[in-house]
Parts: structure tokens; C-alpha cells; sequence
């Protein structure tokens, strides 16, 4: 079976592995431990203690928070119960002027402020740009996921989460 | 009557049957038990191994008899063998969104009775073209030819090309200007076209006489129809070795082993739950030549996508809440669609292992009836039914990515495809003759991010994952156009940690013609039709065409001054502005206008991929690079980056670090201080939903999904806590 070290695991996250042996790992068969060596990995990255249960984006974690389950940025922030959308506790910056997308694309053609905005979420702690949604005027926010932690745990990883 | 079937039953039934003991147990044909691949594994491997030896080799093949640089140079071709009921076993490399739109086909003439007339006999060859049997486009033109051994009929063989033109109403393949299907140009529904291992003459002669440029869809069909040949030929020889028992019970073990294998695949590779996604298309025609006031000149549309994945290792893939059919090219078929998710798994999860018709039978499309994935009139057009497989299939890839980084497996990740707009054109050739083609260099866009790494720069596209622009030259024999430039877009990428692969911008000289009509197909207008995910942002895909009519580029070249090769980045003075004189023409959306002549300069942009991360966490250094070398510019640097650059000894940018930490630290500070909470916007927005304060084509999507979907409009409703239908369809029965 296919298992690599932590560190490696480590290196691959943070885009540091050189890309030849990246490659290796791409066309190799999967390593079936990587969920927990990933989640120990992302676990020494943060300074705080809960104990991550799922990463879903870049700098954020679905953690145990003593009785709860919240979803928390890197730097420690929580955006509360993780199955409400974080979003709704983030901040944001909406770009729909010439003005403010021109800031993002100085040199392209821009969309009509009209037909589409760049709403921002950032993390209101320690500004991280944790998503970016491109959505004409008026379209509610998406909930990208809602992952059915329970079900991960018990019926694919075969550890069943503590009720 | 069928010559003697597989079993005492007529094919019909036989696929009815076949589709009842899937029903029943869940298992492909009722295969419950692997018992070939159990007995010997190895030998089960090696046979379907040979098979898809036989499809690799027969589509190199063919390809050397195709006339057209989209199969020769491109490789737009994909072949694969079928089951006698229509379902794939094994498949070349090429087009692969058609292996299971072809098994479409097949079913669809079993379904139809033609047993029994025009009848199936060993030695046809049956074509077809039309998106509502089964194929994307009309210019995806396929033929299957029936495998009969020993007077039994074992299987298919098939094959696609993406004809370069269709004989529209517009030149070139995808027919954008189509708003029904009357206009899409030639069809070929489900016809046997061919007895005895011969195309019909008179079928070559309506081909002639209805094409363009009928050189290339003739010789097209003669390397489709000889690898059909050649994979019948070799099938026929593999079961003389093996046995026909065996070949009937392996090849749909094959299946099951392929669907078992994905539903594993899921189960390894990601977390079960609701992912959700969307992105927007846009299409701008008012005041185009041409087009017939039959629906709204401009429109946007929302694409939708909510994906489950449950714990049996299913993937759903739902679109309920997107937009009706229209008068125009964009529609799709549930046959286009389905290639679309097939093509996709195969680059994302069916990458080692049986890959087949299996795969998508672990998978489910709910694709809402009367809405441009699933239009409840098979009179509309799908001429470029790309436009929204390629943003939709996109938004899958990030779904599926999202996934993929929550399991750990960050090094599959992937921001996924775009649009990549095609240049259609017809005419009269530099040899003085009518011609008609596509241009095929739009497959080599710039890829979305990875999770790790920089997205591929003009390497990448949907639909063939074998990507390839072509070669000038060629492109150049086939047009009457040369090229004056062909360089990287700066800033294409979408902006991140990692950025989307850049795209390519070509600039021609209008050569030896007086005659070339150019159109533009797949072409989003005033919104991004791609997304960046985890932080990264959209690449930047409204592009404007630009062109020169009647330039004094013959002048300035006599004298030896310098031209223009690129747009150049000033978004709003040209670089063909500034450099060449003559009629500017700036046009926003799709490219329809009076033909051009020899002498004017026309240019076209690819679109580049969604960015991964935030932006202030990209690799100083890396940026550095990417100015030097032309895939972003110093402003975009400077501004969107934060990096600080200087210049070295010899003048090259240099990250200077020190400074580059420093300005990000003040502009997270900024972005801060001009965030509000999320809470807070939603309650200022509210007022102007309330007003249905929006751009009419905004509110009439609103409209529009309100009245297909009550999700949409429920959840519309929900999250402002209003009364959607009371907003945006007042007086409208609920
Ligand atoms: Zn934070």
C-alpha cells in the first residue's frame, strides 16, 4: 500500500515538494492514511488546541470545540456552528464599480458592475480571503458545503465521531 | 430482421432487459458477480488493456486520413467499443465526452426499431449528428458500425470527429449565429449511410452539395468509418482467441468492474455531503447583423449546481434553478450533458482502472425539464452547447476539488475549465475557392489553479484532455489569414496564491481574400463565466474583439515601422490603436460583422483559468518570474499581489521581499478596513431586492428561474426574507 511521510505529506500541502516528485505522487496509486496525516499536518500549522475534524478550504477547519462542532480560520477566529455557512460571519468587500474591479484586473476587459459583482469573505481576525464569489446582483450566497461529517466518519473512515 | 442476435432475444429487448436487472440489482446487466476477474485477474486486465489498445491504434490511425487540422493537428476524435446493447467497454484518448453520447446513439436506434428497418446487418455504417439522439453538436458527426461474429452481433465500434464545418447558417463548425435547429446546417439523424464496409456515394454527394468545405467531413467519415474497421477487425480476432462465451461475460464485467471502481474511487478520494457552486453566461447580440428577433437580444443566465456525493459513493449533480431554453445556440441536450460529466470523471477520477460506460452509470444528472440542459422542444439549437457545458463542467471540477482538499488529497485539486470561444470562418480561401472552417487553436486555454501549484498555461481545455493548439503554418495553409502575433495574455490567470494558467492571443493579417466572414461562438459577454476558489479570484473572461478594417499595415511595413503583435494592456487604448491606422472596431460579446478583406487586422483572446488562495500569500519570487516572462504585469504585481519589485543589475524584476511583506501586512489592514460584516451587507442589500433595483436582463433571470423552480425560490426568499415571487413575477399564478 501506498503511504507517505508526514513530512512529505507536510511539504505537498504547502506547495513546497519539488514538482517532480509531486508529479510521482499524482500518477502513483492513493495513499489511503492521508486524511489523518493531512488533518496532524494541518493540526501543527494552528496555534490553537480543538482538534480539527475537516479541512474545507485553504485556511479553514470544521474543529471540536468541546460540545461543539465549529468552523474556525487558522488564525482561530470561529465562524460558529459548522453547519451554518461561515459566510454569513465573515466580513466582506464587494466590488461592483469600474472602479473597485479595476483594482483586481487593471489590464482585461471588466464585467458590467450591472450583470456581476466580486463579493469578498475575509476572516474579520486576520483579514485571510478565505473565498471569492463572482454572482450577478441580488443572488443569495452560496453554502458551498455541507459536508455530512457523521457519515464520513462512520461509514468511510470507520471511526465514528463521539456523539 | 437482426441476423441471429447475441441471444434467442431480439436487441430490443435485450436492452430493456439489461436495463430492468440494473434496476433490480443495482449492478450493471445484473452482473453481481465479477466471476472472470475473480478466476483470473490478470488475464482480465491484460484483455482490457488490448482493448484499449485496439481504440488507441485505431484512432492514430485514422487520423492520418483525415484531411482536417482539427483531427490531424487537434486530435478532435475519440473511438470506443461498445456492447451489443450500446454501452462502452473500452475508449481511445481524444474527444472522450463522446464515448457516451455515442452509446446514446446506439441505444436510441435499438430503441427505435431498427431491427427491423432500415435494419442492422453486418458491414453498415450508421452516422449521426443530431444532439437530441446523441451527440453534443452538430458538428460532432459519429459513425458506428455493428460487430457481428460468426452471424451474432457482439458489439459496435464507433467513432467521432468535431467537423470543422457544419453548413450552417453561420461558416465553420459551431454554428453560433443558429437560433433553431433549421439553421444549424446539416444534419444526419441516426441514417445508415453506408452497406458492406462502403459509404454511400449518394450520401458523399448530399455532403458535397450541403458543406462548405466538404473535404473535411468526407475524409472524415472515411477515417471514422476505417477505424470502426479496424477495431471490428480486431475485436473479431480477440474472440476467435478467447471464445464468444467469454467475450459476452467480460466485456460487461468490464462495465460493472468500471461503475464498482467509481463508486470506490469516490468513497477514497472525497467526503460525502452537498456541495454547491454556480457561475453565469452572458450574450450580448443587440444590434448584431443578423440575428432574428426571436427571444431577447441580450441575456444572462445563472448556472446552479448543487452536487451530493452519498455514502454509497454516488455523485448527484442537480441544475435545478437555471435558466429556461432560448432562441439561440447555447442549448444543450441531456445526451450533451451527460458527455460533458463523462469526460470530466475521466480527467478527475477514472484516471487509472477501467475507464467506461461504468463510470457514469455511478453517477446521476437531474437536469430539469424546459431548461437549456434538458429543453422540452427538440426544435431549439445546441449549435454551441459548449457555452454552458464548459462554465458548468467548470463549476463541477470546483465541487469536486473542494472534495478532494477536504480529503487531503490537495494535489488533485483543481480550479477547473473555461470557456475557450472559437473563431468560425468562411468565405473565399487565399486560392481563390470557398471554404469554411473553424479555428481550432482555442484548445489550449489556460487551466484553473491547482490547490498546489500554478494552473497550465495555454495547455489546457474541457473537452480533450490531450490539449493542442496546432501548428501556425498549418493553420495558415487551411485560411486565408496570417498570423502577425500569438503571445501569452498577461493577467489571464485568475489572481491567488496560485494562479490560473494564462491564455494566448492571436492577431492576423487578412490575406489574398475579399470575402472572409469571421464569427466568434462560446463567447461570454459581461460576466465571468469561471470562478477561483478557496480565496483565489475569476479570471478575467469578458474580452472585447478587436480589429482594424482597412489598415496601413502593408504601409508600415514597407517602411519598416513597427506594427502591433497584441492588444497590449492598456484596456483602454489598443495597441493596434496606437500603432496601425484604419477603422478600429471594438466589439463586446460575440463577433458578427460584415466580411472582412485582405488588409485588415483581426484579433482574438483564449481565456485563462480561476485563481486558488489568497493573493497575498503567492510566492514573491514566483511573481517575479511571471513578470519577467509576460504572464502578468507589474501594475497587476504591485496592486493585486502586493509584491514589491525592483529591477536587478541587468534590469529583470526582483522580488524585494522585505517590502513585499510590509505592503501586504497594509493591505490586509485595508481589506479590513473596508469589509463590513456579512450581516450588515445583507441588510443594506435588501432594500434594492425588495425594488428588484437591478439590470433588466438581472431581473429577468430572477423571473425566469422563479418560474421553473420552486428551490430557487425558496431559497431566494429564505436568504432575503422576502417574497421572491412577488418581486419579480407579480401577478404570475404560484
Ligand atoms: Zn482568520
Amino acid at each position: 500500500m501506498t503511504s507517505y511521510s508526514k513530512e512529505i505529506i507536510r511539504d505537498l500541502a504547502s506547495g513546497q515538494l519539488p514538482w517532480p516528485q509531486t508529479r510521482r505522487i499524482m500518477s502513483a496509486y492513493k495513499d489511503d492514511d492521508r486524511f489523518f496525516k493531512m488533518v496532524a499536518v494541518y493540526q501543527d500549522r494552528v496555534a490553537w488546541n480543538d482538534p480539527i475534524l475537516l479541512p474545507v478550504s485553504d485556511h479553514l477547519f470544521i474543529c471540536q470545540s468541546g460540545d461543539e462542532r465549529i468552523t474556525r480560520c487558522e488564525c482561530g477566529h470561529s465562524f460558529g456552528d459548522y453547519r451554518k455557512n461561515w459566510k454569513l460571519k465573515a466580513a466582506i468587500h464587494v466590488r461592483n464599480t469600474e472602479e473597485t474591479l479595476r483594482e483586481i484586473y487593471p489590464n482585461s476587459d471588466l464585467p458590467d458592475p450591472e450583470w456581476m459583482e466580486i463579493r469578498e469573505f475575509i476572516c474579520p481576525q486576520c483579514g485571510t480571503l478565505h473565498e471569492v464569489e463572482a454572482a450577478a446582483p441580488g443572488y443569495p450566497i452560496v453554502h458551498d458545503f455541507e459536508p455530512d461529517l457523521e457519515g464520513f466518519y462512520r461509514d468511510w473512515l470507520g471511526k465514528p465521531l463521539q456523539p | 430482421m437482426l441476423d441471429k442476435p447475441a441471444s434467442a432475444m431480439r436487441l430490443r429487448e435485450r436492452l430493456l432487459d439489461s436495463e430492468r436487472l440494473m434496476d433490480e440489482t443495482g449492478c450493471y446487466d445484473g452482473i453481481t458477480e465479477l466471476s472472470l476477474r475473480n478466476q483470473d485477474p490478470l488475464k482480465f486486465e491484460t484483455l482490457h488493456t488490448k482493448l484499449r489498445a485496439y481504440c488507441v491504434s485505431a484512432r492514430e490511425m485514422a487520423r492520418r486520413i483525415s484531411a482536417s487540422p482539427g483531427v490531424r493537428e487537434v486530435g478532435e476524435m475519440v473511438v470506443a467499443i461498445y456492447t451489443p446493447e450500446g454501452d462502452a467497454i473500452a475508449l481511445s484518448n481524444g474527444i472522450m465526452v463522446h464515448v457516451h453520447t455515442m452509446s446514446r446513439f446506439i441505444k436510441w436506434m435499438i430503441k427505435n426499431g431498427y431491427e427491423d428497418n432500415p435494419r442492422i446487418r453486418e458491414g453498415d455504417i450508421f452516422a449521426n449528428n443530431d444532439a437530441f439522439i446523441g451527440t453534443v453538436q452538430v458538428p460532432d458527426v459519429m459513425d458506428v458500425v455493428p460487430i457481428f461474429y460468426e452471424g451474432t452481433l457482439v458489439g459496435w465500434a464507433g467513432a467521432v470527429c468535431h467537423e470543422l464545418e457544419a453548413g450552417g447558417i453561420t461558416p465553420g463548425g459551431d454554428v453560433c449565429l443558429a437560433q433553431e435547429r433549421f439553421t444549424e446546417g446539416l444534419f444526419v439523424c441516426a441514417e445508415k449511410i453506408g452497406e458492406n464496409d462502403e459509404i454511400r456515394r449518394d450520401y458523399v454527394i448530399r455532403c458535397e452539395r450541403n458543406l462548405r468545405m466538404p473535404i473535411y467531413w468526407v475524409l472524415d467519415e472515411k477515417a471514422k468509418v476505417a477505424s470502426c474497421i479496424d477495431m471490428r477487425e480486431s475485436v473479431k480476432q480477440l474472440i476467435s482467441e478467447i471464445g464468444l462465451d467469454c467475450w459476452m461475460q467480460v466485456s460487461k464485467e468490464f462495465i460493472e468492474e468500471g461503475r464498482r471502481a467509481q463508486l470506490a474511487r469516490t468513497r477514497q478520494l472525497t467526503v460525502p455531503g452537498i456541495y454547491r457552486g454556480h457561475t453565469f453566461y452572458g450574450h450580448v447580440t443587440a444590434g448584431k447583423p443578423g440575428f432574428q428577433p426571436l427571444g431577447d437580444p441580450d441575456w444572462l443566465y445563472n448556472i446552479p449546481i448543487e452536487m451530493e456525493i452519498g455514502t454509497d459513493g454516488k455523485i448527484t449533480m442537480d441544475f435545478e434553478g437555471t435558466q429556461p431554453w432560448g432562441y439561440h445556440s447555447m442549448n444543450c441536450t441531456p445526451a450533451g450533458m451527460d458527455g460533458g460529466m463523462f469526460v470530466t470523471l475521466t480527467q478527475h477520477m477514472n484516471f487509472e482502472g477501467l475507464v467506461n460506460d461504468g463510470a457514469w452509470m455511478a453517477t446521476e444528472l437531474k437536469l430539469p425539464h424546459g431548461t437549456w440542459t434538458n429543453p422540452d422542444n427538440e426544435m431549439v439549437a445546441t449549435a454551441t452547447s459548449w457555452a454552458l457545458l464548459l462554465p458548468a463542467y467548470g463549476v463541477f471540477q470546483r465541487l469536486l476539488s473542494r472534495s478532494f482538499v477536504a480529503r487531503g488529497y490537495v494535489e488533485e485539486a483543481f480550479v477547473g475549465q473555461v470557456n475557450s470561444p472559437m473563431i468560425e470562418m468562411g468565405g473565399e480561401s487565399q486560392y481563390g475557392t470557398p471554404f469554411g472552417m473553424a479555428h481550432f487553436e482555442c484548445a489550449a486555454a489556460g487551466s484553473g489553479a491547482l490547490a498546489i501549484k500554478d494552473g497550465l498555461d495555454t495547455a489546457y481545455v474541457g473537452w480533450n484532455p490531450e490539449s493542442d493548439m496546432g501548428n501556425i503554418e498549418v493553420w495558415e495553409q487551411s485560411m486565408p489569414m496570417v498570423y502577425i502575433g500569438r503571445s501569452i495574455v498577461p493577467n489571464s490567470g485568475g489572481a491567488g496564491k496560485y494562479r490560473g494558467g494564462c491564455s494566448f492571443v492571436s492577431t492576423w493579417l487578412i490575406n489574398k481574400t475579399s470575402h472572409l466572414r469571421l464569427h466568434t461562438s462560446e463567447h461570454s459577454s459581461r460576466v465571468f463565466d469561471n470562478g477561483g476558489m478557496c480565496g483565489g479570484y475569476p479570471a478575467p473572461t469578458c474580452q472585447k474583439h478587436r480589429a482594424v478594417r482597412n489598415s496601413n499595415i502593408h504601409e508600415l511595413a514597407a517602411k519598416g515601422e513597427p506594427l502591433a503583435h497584441a492588444p497590449g494592456t492598456d484596456p483602454h487604448v489598443s495597441d493596434y490603436e496606437r500603432n496601425i491606422a484604419g477603422d478600429h472596431v471594438v466589439v463586446e460579446g460575440p463577433y458578427i460583422t460584415a466580411p472582412h478583406k485582405e488588409g485588415d487586422i483581426f484579433s482574438h483572446s483564449y481565456n485563462g483559468g480561476g485563481g486558488y488562495g489568497d493573493v497575498l500569500e503567492r510566492d514573491p519570487v514566483k511573481t517575479a518570474w511571471d513578470v519577467e516572462n509576460g504572464f502578468l504585469t507589474r501594475e497587476a504585481a504591485d496592486q493585486v499581489f502586493g509584491i514589491v519589485l525592483k529591477d536587478d543589475a541587468e534590469g529583470y524584476p526582483l522580488a524585494d521581499i522585505d517590502a513585499t511583506v510590509k505592503r501586504r501586512a497594509a493591505m490586509r489592514k485595508e481589506r479590513l478596513a473596508k469589509a463590513i460584516p456579512v450581516a450588515d451587507w445583507i441588510a443594506a442589500e435588501r432594500g434594492r431586492i425588495e425594488k428588484a433595483d437591478f439590470a433588466p436582463e438581472v431581473r429577468k433571470m430572477y423571473a425566469s428561474a422563479i418560474k421553473l423552480s420552486s428551490r430557487f425560490t425558496r431559497d431566494f426568499s429564505d436568504f432575503w426574507n422576502v417574497d421572491a415571487r412577488s418581486i419579480f413575477t407579480p401577478g404570475a399564478k404560484p
